[in-house]
């Protein structure tokens, strides 16, 4: 990580705030890896992050500038800020699972039907877990956690009849994709092509908390017990097995196939506003 | 100059749009829609946004946003929707972003009475969003054409100040139709008393600093400053941090840059205030007129009575109730609102009464019965229960 880390990083926040064993360093650095492959610079981005250990962790992470903004709300917030700043700038943004589908899932689906160029990285622990570890809406059905005593048995939102994938795609998405943060050089290829759409590119990338979510729903806090947990849960789209909860890949591309919110903003007022100029006001 | 026949509504728009506002989010309701009516027509013809949300905390985080982004941005709205700007509203405090807010108030609580005006968001203005370790500014226009002069004014200070600021309206102010006159050459803005301020770019990398000093640029998203904003306390660079030490100097700067020049901020109407008043009404916001014409009238027969109207509501302007009188609050609503801080600010040895109305406003005979009763000693009696209560 040194060349990245020196490259896009402020040495400020090396080595992480997140706990040790933490994914969520693997996601990001996968991310950050992608960025650099592109050869985007620190300064063609502007990083966003929410609340939880996705978004405190990744705060100010990044050398360029940054935001965290109020919980669920970046989507929202992006919506605005795009207008404003120059378009060729990117906006990644690193959140939660709890963000993006439970307190922000309203402005993340208008993000999506506006398709307002952000890369996201849901980076999903399966739950709450820096308020210690209560259930969330892509905990797997019948794990206990310290707000699902008896195990979860509401439904949750990645299933095959009912996956968070499927309603964002409705909703106007044009980059979707799955993985576990073990995914490597696959889930770099992902976050390579979503980083390229101009538009609205999500990926969801189930990670592993040791300090919360392995001690209450796996009963342990061995790194390695809950990487093989999630491991063998997960299978590439096409390859699945029996037990396997996370099928991971592309789940939609129509990368670039419609235009970007900001894109079709400035388009439409300059229209109107050289309309305005040639024939003065109305 | 060009004069109009016009609503509160189209006064606000206009003021916005000379003040530079060139980004504009709102979500439909009684009754601030008209704005955003207007702001969707002619925000594009100076090459400005008009961003319709899918509810109002989506619609004050894109002003947030965009504001963030470097733009000169605004919202509007009325008490429910108010209610849910406290989320950005606090962000925006506390990353010191400057942005324009408005809000038009009907009669509640909740939905209340659409179509009517109320005065209950006195205390809300004050403390939009949790947690508190902040000073607010809030202006309340009386008229259509005071609410073009004060939307300008709040771009001004929202610049100066690095931090949201409020125009409490009310439906009559921005439903009202008036004449109204809207500058159009520097001299005629400058006659005016119009003031601006641009936006600056704060270039890094201590984007808050211990400091109550004001025309410090705010932090804006894009310009490569290495620029940083959070919902948590920041250090000087704007890193998340949980020490006291930080969070004590975050404090210090949100509430003294604002009370320490109150100077810049302070606004208000008086009348036969150093003409020995018994009665002191006090108001703001469309009631205001009334209660002018009540005093007015009151002086003639040679009841000795003043008024104060605060203009800038907040930060309260305590030294305009340094006198002994017998005070009187007028107010659009039943709770009494305006009438706590009076008596706080009023000298220990004054009288303190409140008169609420809501949805209607109070009489002049109705205000000339009142001040009869005070000078009189009675208490004020009043339909529907006994006595004066808040
Ligand atoms: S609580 Fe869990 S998700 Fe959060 S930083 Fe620690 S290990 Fe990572």
């Amino acid at each position: 990580m040194d060349y990245l880390a020196e490259k896009y990083l402020r040495p400020r926040k090396i080595p992480s705030t997140a706990c040790s064993g933490c994914g969520l360093g693997v996601i990001q650095k996968a991310l950050v890896k992608a960025i650099d492959e592109l050869g985007y610079g620190v300064s063609d981005i502007i990083w966003g992050t929410s609340i939880g250990c996705a978004g405190r962790q990744t705060f100010a992470t990044w050398k360029g500038d940054g935001f965290a903004g109020t919980h669920g709300r970046v989507y929202a917030i992006a919506r605005g800020l795009r207008l404003a700043i120059p378009p060729e700038k990117k906006l990644v943004f690193t959140v939660g699972d709890g963000d993006a589908f439970g307190i922000g899932f309203n402005h993340l689906l208008h993000a999506a039907r506006t398709n307002t160029q952000m890369t996201i990285a849901v980076c999903d622990n399966l739950g709450y877990q820096s308020t210690g570890g209560q259930f969330g809406w892509t905990t797997p059905s019948g794990v206990k956690t310290d707000s699902s005593p008896y195990g979860m048995f509401e439904p949750n939102w990645v299933r095959d009849d009912m996956d968070v994938l499927h309603i964002l795609r409705e909703a106007g998405a044009t980059f979707l994709a799955r993985h576990v943060s073990m995914d490597g050089p696959r889930l770099e290829a992902t976050f390579k092509k979503a980083l390229q759409n101009n538009g609205f590119s999500l990926v969801h990338v189930i990670y592993p908390c040791t300090t919360n979510f392995g001690n209450n729903a796996l009963g342990t806090r061995r790194a390695v017990d809950i990487f093989r947990w999630i491991k063998e849960r997960a299978a590439p789209l096409g390859e699945e097995r029996e037990g396997v909860i996370w099928k991971t890949g592309i789940y939609y591309d129509a990368s670039n196939s419609r235009p970007e919110f900001s894109e079709l903003m400035r388009e439409k007022v300059g229209e109107i506003h050289r309309r305005y100029q040639n024939e003065g006001a109305s | 100059m060009k004069r109009y026949l016009e609503t509160g509504n189209f006064a606000i728009t206009q003021g916005a749009i000379i003040a530079g506002c060139r980004g504009f989010f709102g979500y439909p309701i009684t009754p601030a829609t008209e704005i955003a009516e207007a702001m969707s027509r002619l925000l594009p013809q100076v090459g400005g946004y008009y961003v319709q949300t899918e509810d109002e905390t989506a619609a004050m985080h894109l002003a947030v946003g965009a504001a963030l982004g470097g733009m000169k941005t605004m919202t509007a709205t009325s008490g429910p929707g108010y209610i849910l700007y406290a989320d950005p509203y606090g962000w925006a405090i506390g990353c010191e972003i400057p942005l324009v807010v408005l809000n038009s108030q009907r009669v509640g609580p909740v939905s209340g009475i659409t179509g009517a005006p109320g005065q209950g968001e006195f205390y809300l203005t004050r403390y939009p969003t949790q947690g508190g370790n902040f000073e607010t500014i809030v202006l309340a226009p009386n008229s259509a054409q005071e609410a073009f002069f004060l939307t300008v004014e709040a771009f001004y200070l929202s610049e100066r100040f690095r931090t949201p600021v409020t125009i409490l309206a009310d439906q009559l102010i921005t439903d009202g139709w008036e004449d109204i006159s809207i500058p159009e050459t520097d001299e005629e803005k400058e006659a005016m008393g119009l003031r601006f301020a641009e936006r600056k770019v704060h270039p890094g990398p201590e984007f808050y600093p211990p400091t109550d000093e004001i025309d410090l640029p705010p932090v804006v998203l894009g310009h490569n400053t290495g620029a940083l904003c959070s919902d948590w306390t920041p250090t000087e660079e704007g890193y998340d941090i949980e020490t006291v030490e930080a969070q004590h100097k975050h404090a210090y700067r949100l509430i003294y840059k604002i009370r320490n020049h109150m100077d810049l901020i302070s606004r208000y109407e008086t009348l036969f205030l150093d003409d020995d008043p018994e009665i002191i009404a006090v108001s703001f916001g469309t009631p205001s007129r009334v209660v002018k014409t009540a005093v007015k009238k009151a002086r003639e027969k040679g009841v000795k009575v003043g008024m104060v109207r605060p203009i800038t509501l907040w930060p309260f302007p305590d030294d305009l109730f340094n006198k002994k009188a017998i005070y009187l609050s007028v107010e659009l609503n039943y709770d009494g609102q305006l009438v706590r801080e009076v008596q706080r600010a009023a000298p220990c040895d004054s009288e303190v009464h409140f008169f609420g109305k809501c949805g209607e406003l109070p009489t002049v005979a109705e205000l000339h019965d009142l001040f009869d009763k005070l000078l009189k000693g009675e208490p004020l009696k009043r339909q529907g229960w006994e006595t004066e209560a808040w």
